[in-house]
């Protein structure tokens, strides 16, 4: 019998043994074939050639992808080695010469990957076409992203994993030079050693924790730059990988030995078997929780942010063009014209349709501030109030004769602290008036156009005004579902021109918006997908191998007289646990992660992400508990029969 | 006397069709309580077999047990575990102690699912750790002591909850002829003090000396039975070994 046909047997042997791993490897590959597939595809290579963040975030991107499979497939193999060494041991017994035993499990990891990179590029094709589809989708992008079998993605593909297979490959064949044969037979035992508390871990772990939240959170500086950005939160996500682990180490024992303190709740019932057994298994599990904690605060931050984007998108539509159309009265003729375009669009009826006056004066504020006010642009009170109402916004203005309102500068943040207690001197051609500011409000009723400072006065005043200085007039209309007028507003556009800086139809701000978005959001939701799924599998392989490995032991508990019913209870309670603390120190650590995000992502936007990250977390967290509750199905079918 | 265990016609057939193997044949067995009877047999002669069917953990191809007036054939899973639980020691030949538990562990854990209060259960576990002298190795782990200290921390575990039926499969297999007698005499006491009925399986016509009775297995049925009677210990201890030649293949077995 040859080497060669040797591994191949004993692969064939044992299949099950073999499948978790062969899972995971075919995983991995699927996800990043179809990754790479998506690069090389036509239409992202040219917006990657097109935009320097494109090309970044892609680069970005597939290291992140790159480690994480890479560690995903070293994590598994070294987990699968672990419970092979008696099979190695033994084989040494039987007097197989360790290099022939070397050999074989060398040639037996090259089989295994050979065979996972074929089958998952086969099923990465299929796929990919699919998960385009949905993705594509949801984001409502016209965008086509063909998929097609890509040379490309497959070679690199296949380089990618020969390196880490040939890495394993290799970590195979010195296994059986690593140890000595006792070392090899009763390794799984000196594995789960009950580690000590110790305080000195814990405490590092907490301090690393602590830095990494501080710099993470720490206010941008005025300069922004790339080696900033590598230096500050290099540091702190190593910070944050190494202080998540000590914690678990250290923390979850010092928890689990606090209980067992405790010695009137510790010896009741199950109690004591769950302890026992989650303690024993600390060593693992704390790198499974670390993983998984960091797994599913990637998972929540990549989702949060494509929600948020979104969401943010049509927001943002919103307050940069407020009504479905806007467009400055040209005469009677063309006003109709386009009134006529609109009112032919039976599918977006007219919901309301107002003239907004506005008159451009020259100002002086009473103070500094650090915005460009001229022209200052006059809405008067009633016009605004109905406009607002028109857009069903609960904001209405009440002036006397000579106040005035601000209406926030979009892109800002001026609070209306900025404004109380001062005023704007209005200067007119026959003289100036002093307007007092009462009162600030924050959303606009017409579309953007810098310098974006507009006052909201009373009428008396306006119409005092207006008859110095003749108002321009705004026509605005707002229409039943304005998200899909596409045919109505292009020809808008076409005949509006540019009143404005931003676009005067709804549809034409919110889709573009989206477009531009499309690809970002592809990939954070790609990525955030691969990493629920990833989380949510390691867990429960890890799971499942525990379960196979407990059998023996919750066939004890039945023989001594636990019923089915306390078994499925205890395993309950355990696979909370298992769960729970990751899950918990996931969603701190992304609810770090996404407050600087959402800063960042606010600071450009200004809007406020707070719905979308809850969104986000939730559905994590449902995701999740099916997980769990797969899970806790699976290991009481395994060791409750 | 009223009787524990009555076992009729018991069966068990292992394997599925075209390859069967019938491990115990139309076994019958009556014991009585307070007695203390033994079990022995060549190797594979269906001894342990026998034993798990009786403690609720294997089910007979046929044949009824009632067991302290309860019949075990027609109990639910879940009475099955309270049975085992509350009424039941079990020795097993492989020990059977759980990884993840110290010694004390193991010992208090019928008690601690049985939720007796916490003093109570530190006092017996005291005690029946003096009783086997495991009181130094009480904090480790299984993995960290010997194959006999295993066997007394598993026969610890058999009998902290004070049963009234100990069944118990090779319990001195592991163990130097002094531990052995030290675990022989507290069965001993447990079935004269406490009044447990306790059934034994050995290989060792020393330990089958301690019972009142021996019954003889082989081949899955009873091949005969020895009662001690007013025998001395001694005397019965050279009748088992008679037998046992006579029996064949269990001579090899006597140390
Ligand atoms: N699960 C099983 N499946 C098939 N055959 C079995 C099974 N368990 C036991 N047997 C067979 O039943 C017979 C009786 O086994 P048992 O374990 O009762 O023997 P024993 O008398 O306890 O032997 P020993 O003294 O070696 O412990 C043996 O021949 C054994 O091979
Ligand atoms: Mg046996």
């Amino acid at each position: 019998m040859t080497l060669f046909s040797l591994a191949r047997k004993n692969i064939k042997g044992n299949f099950n043994n073999y499948f978790v791993y062969f899972v995971t490897l075919v995983f991995s590959m699927v996800i990043y074939y179809t990754f790479t597939s998506l690069q090389y595809s036509e239409k992202i290579q040219e917006s990657i050639e097109l935009s320097d963040t494109m090309s970044f975030m892609f680069g970005v991107s597939s290291i992140i992808l790159i480690l994480f499979v890479a560690i995903f497939i070293l994590y598994s193999n070294s987990f699968f080695t672990r419970k092979r060494k008696k099979e190695v041991g033994l084989y040494a017994i039987l007097g197989l010469r360790k290099k022939t035993i070397a050999k074989m499990l060398f040639y037996e990891n090259l089989i295994m990957g050979i065979i996972a990179i074929v089958i998952g590029i086969i099923l990465g094709t299929l796929l990919s076409k699919l998960f385009a589809m949905i993705l594509i989708k949801l984001m409502g992008s016209i965008a086509e992203v063909d998929f097609g079998i890509s040379i490309l993605a497959i070679t690199q593909t296949v380089i990618v994993f020969m390196v880490i297979i040939l890495f394993t490959s290799v970590q195979g064949y010195r296994l059986i030079y690593r140890f000595t044969l006792i070392e090899l037979f009763y390794d799984e035992k000196k594995g789960e050693q009950i580690p000590k508390v110790s305080l000195i871990s814990a405490v590092i772990g907490v301090i690393l924790l602590v830095v990494s939240y501080w710099l993470i959170l720490k206010p941008f500086p005025d300069e922004f730059t790339t080696e900033y950005l590598m230096k500050n939160y290099g540091i702190a996500f190593v910070a944050l990988v190494i202080g998540t682990h000590l914690f678990f180490r250290s923390v979850t024992v010092y928890l689990l030995r606090l209980s067992q303190k405790n010695k009137s709740r510790y010896y009741r019932g199950t109690r004591i078997i769950e302890t026992s057994r989650l303690l024993f298994r600390i060593r693992g599990n704390a790198r499974t929780f670390t993983v998984i904690a960091l797994l599913s605060s990637a998972t929540i931050c990549f989702l949060g942010a494509t929600y948020s984007g979104y969401y943010s998108n049509e927001k943002r539509a919103e307050e940069v063009v407020p009504f479905s159309y806007s467009h400055l009265s040209k005469g009677p003729e063309f006003d109709s014209q386009v009134e006529r375009i609109i009112k032919a669009d039976h599918r977006h009826p007219i919901k309301a349709q107002l003239d907004i006056p506005v008159i451009q004066v020259k100002g002086i504020l009473s103070f500094q501030l650090d915005y460009d006010i001229n022209p200052v642009q006059l809405i008067s009170e009633s016009t605004f109030n109905k406009a607002a109402n028109a857009l069903n916004k609960d904001e209405t203005v009440l002036l006397s004769r000579n106040q005035a309102a601000v209406i926030q500068p979009r892109f800002t943040e001026y609070t209306k602290s900025v404004f109380k207690g001062e005023n704007i001197t209005i200067q007119l051609p026959q003289g100036s008036s002093e307007l007092p500011f009462v009162h600030m409000v924050e959303s606009n009723v017409l579309p953007f156009d810098y310098p974006d400072f507009f006052l909201v006065v009373s009428n008396e005043m306006f119409a005092e005004i207006a008859k110095k200085e003749a108002p321009l007039t705004y026509k605005v209309y707002e229409v039943e579902n304005e998200v899909t007028a596409q045919a109505t507003s292009k020809k808008v556009n076409k005949l509006v021109g540019n009143d404005f800086q931003v676009s005067s139809s709804f549809y034409t701000e919110y889709k573009q918006g989206k477009e531009g978005n499309a690809i970002t959001l592809f990939i954070f939701g790609f990525l955030g997908l691969v990493f629920l799924a990833a989380s949510g599998s390691i867990i429960y392989f890890k799971q499942l191998t525990e379960a196979n490995e407990a059998k023996g032991q919750y066939e004890i508990l039945r023989k001594i007289g636990v019923n089915k019913k306390d078994i499925r209870k205890s395993i309950k309670r355990q696979s909370l646990f298992v769960f729970g603390l990751p899950l918990t120190v996931g969603i701190l650590h992304s609810c770090v992660a996404l407050y600087f995000t959402s800063n960042f992502i606010s600071n450009l936007i200004g809007i406020n992400l707070i719905f979308p990250i809850l969104m986000a977390i939730v559905f994590f967290v449902i995701i999740y508990a099916v997980y769990y509750v797969l899970t806790v199905n699976t290991y009481n079918r395994i060791v409750n029969k | 006397m009223k009787t524990i265990i009555e076992a009729k016609q018991i069966k068990k057939v292992y394997g599925a069709k075209g390859n069967v193997f019938s491990a115990l044949e139309d076994i019958d067995l009556t014991v009585m309580e307070g007695e203390f009877v033994g079990i022995m047999g060549p190797s594979g002669a269906g001894k342990s077999t026998l034993l798990n069917i009786l403690a609720t953990i294997d089910e007979p191809t046929a044949g009824d047990i009632v067991v302290d007036g309860i019949n075990l054939t027609k109990m639910n899973e879940e009475q099955l575990s309270a049975f085992r639980r509350d009424k039941l020691g079990f020795l097993f030949q492989d020990y059977n102690l759980l990884d993840t538990l110290t010694v004390k562990e193991n010992i208090i854990l019928p008690l601690a699912l049985a939720k007796l209060n916490v003093k109570e259960l530190e006092r017996r576990a005291d005690e029946v750790a003096d009783k086997f002298g495991i009181r130094d190795i009480l904090n480790k782990y299984p993995y960290q002591i010997s194959g006999g200290q295993k066997q007394r921390t598993a026969a610890s575990r058999a009998i902290i909850s004070k049963p009234n039926l100990i069944l118990a499969d090779e319990p001195t297999g592991a163990l130097d002829s002094k531990s052995a007698t030290d675990l022989l005499e507290s069965l001993k006491d447990l079935n004269e003090q406490d009044k447990a009925t306790i059934l034994m399986v050995t290989h060792d016509a020393y330990a089958a000396s301690y019972c009142n009775r021996v019954l003889f297995i082989k081949d899955g049925k009873i091949f005969t039975e020895l009662v001690k009677g007013k025998r001395s210990r001694k005397e019965f201890f050279n009748k088992v070994l008679d037998v046992l030649s006579a029996l064949g293949g269990g001579a090899n077995d006597v140390i």
